[in-house]
């Protein structure tokens, strides 16, 4: 693995991006620029579920106002995640904040599709009848701690020994 | 008092302290950091493309504001907080810092925009709020945030490269770009091409 990021990080793609002083910056930019929409977007739909914003929408509407919000938010924040991996791989690869990251994105992403299949049509067109079960409500919270997560997670990469200690994988990569 | 020596006893106190030689609180405070933001900028992104009239254009304004601003106050507040927290830890080298000053500039943009807004086009929602859009000062107002709010954001990921730490530094970066230099290059040059190419 390291090999593969000291390869990665000599490629000169890898080395324009690294040696273009403002271009690490401004993706990082981007990146976090996309963070609020997504999570916002997230948490808009994460709070009708629990009934606190556009009660008068059913959860359809609110679904289709801002889905398209999170998953090309997402496309974008993939996009330029993969661009700083490219540019700095051994610091991403050689950090447990960047594994656990990826690994709770995956969670996050399948969860809200496994979310949105699951909903019966009655959930998504009417308003007031309706009400999501306390199980959902509770997975509405959870997933706002879950993405959270991943937003520490992402700038807790830049600290790693600082955060893990022993378990950071700085150490036991540079051993 | 002058402004230099406050900042000089925001980096001499006890918090000062504690944030520099914390191990985790710099990590912990600069993700909620980041979190703050991410709600502050999300939350009116929401409100100004209702007022452009490009989203909800079916829900009222004053429903919209009402059910976001105290989300956007409320982690503006912590934004502020942690945002303080991190100043304290370096007090003197951020005073110094360009990117800093201007984010700090932005934010008082941001503040007189939303000022205006208020006094003028907010003042008058009720004959204008069920409409598609707001009128044209709501919707400058409403673009300018945008703008504002993302240079906002630019120029805070600018401190942390400008500062020294929290970076690995490669040998051979240059890492004191200018960037208001490269900007006004940048500019010049596409100026100088739609001069060349309507000329």
């Amino acid at each position: 693995m390291l090999q593969f990021a000291e390869w990665l990080q000599a490629t000169p793609f890898s080395v324009a991006i690294q040696s273009a002083g403002w271009a690490i910056p401004l993706i990082q930019s981007i990146h976090i620029l996309m963070i609020g929409v997504v999570f916002v977007s997230i948490l808009m739909v994460a709070l009708r579920v629990l009934e606190l914003v556009r009660v008068e929408q059913t959860f359809g509407d609110v679904w289709r106002r801002f889905a398209p919000w999170i998953w090309s938010g997402l496309v974008v924040m993939a996009v330029t995640g993969l661009l700083l991996v490219i540019a700095e791989p051994v610091r991403e690869f050689t950090s447990l904040s960047f594994w656990l990251k990826m690994a709770l994105i995956v969670v996050g992403i399948v969860g809200t599709i496994a979310f949105r299949r699951s909903l019966a049509p009655a959930a998504l067109t009417q308003h007031h009848e309706f009400e999501f079960s306390a199980a959902t409500k509770a997975g509405a919270v959870a997933t706002l701690g879950l993405w959270l997560a991943i937003i520490f997670l992402g700038r807790a990469i830049a600290y790693d020994v600082e955060v893990w200690g022993s378990l950071s994988l700085v150490a036991s990569f540079a051993g | 008092m002058d402004l230099i020596s406050i900042v000089q006893q925001v980096e001499s106190s006890p918090i000062g302290e504690w944030m520099r030689t914390s191990l985790k609180a710099m990590p912990v405070v600069e993700s909620i950091h980041v979190m703050a933001v991410a709600v502050v900028f999300g939350t009116i992104l929401i409100v100004d493309s209702r007022l452009l009239g490009l989203l909800d254009k079916r829900r009222p304004y004053s429903v919209i504001s009402a059910e976001l601003l105290p989300w956007t106050w409320a982690a503006f507040v912590v934004a502020v907080v942690t945002g303080l927290l991190m100043f304290s830890a370096n007090a003197t080298t951020y005073y110094e810092n360009t990117p800093f000053r201007l984010k700090m500039l932005a934010l008082v943009a941001a503040g007189l925009n939303m000022a205006v807004f208020h006094l003028f086009s907010a003042r008058h929602a009720a004959e204008w709020e069920f409409a598609k859009s707001a009128p044209l000062g709501g919707r400058i107002a409403a673009g300018l945030s945008i703008a504002i709010w993302t240079s906002v954001i630019f120029l805070g990921r600018w401190i942390g490269f400008t500062k020294g730490y929290d970076f690995a530094i490669p040998e051979d970066v240059e890492l004191d770009f200018d960037f208001l230099d490269i900007s006004f290059n940048y500019l010049r040059g596409m100026t100088e091409e739609l001069i060349a190419r309507v000329g």
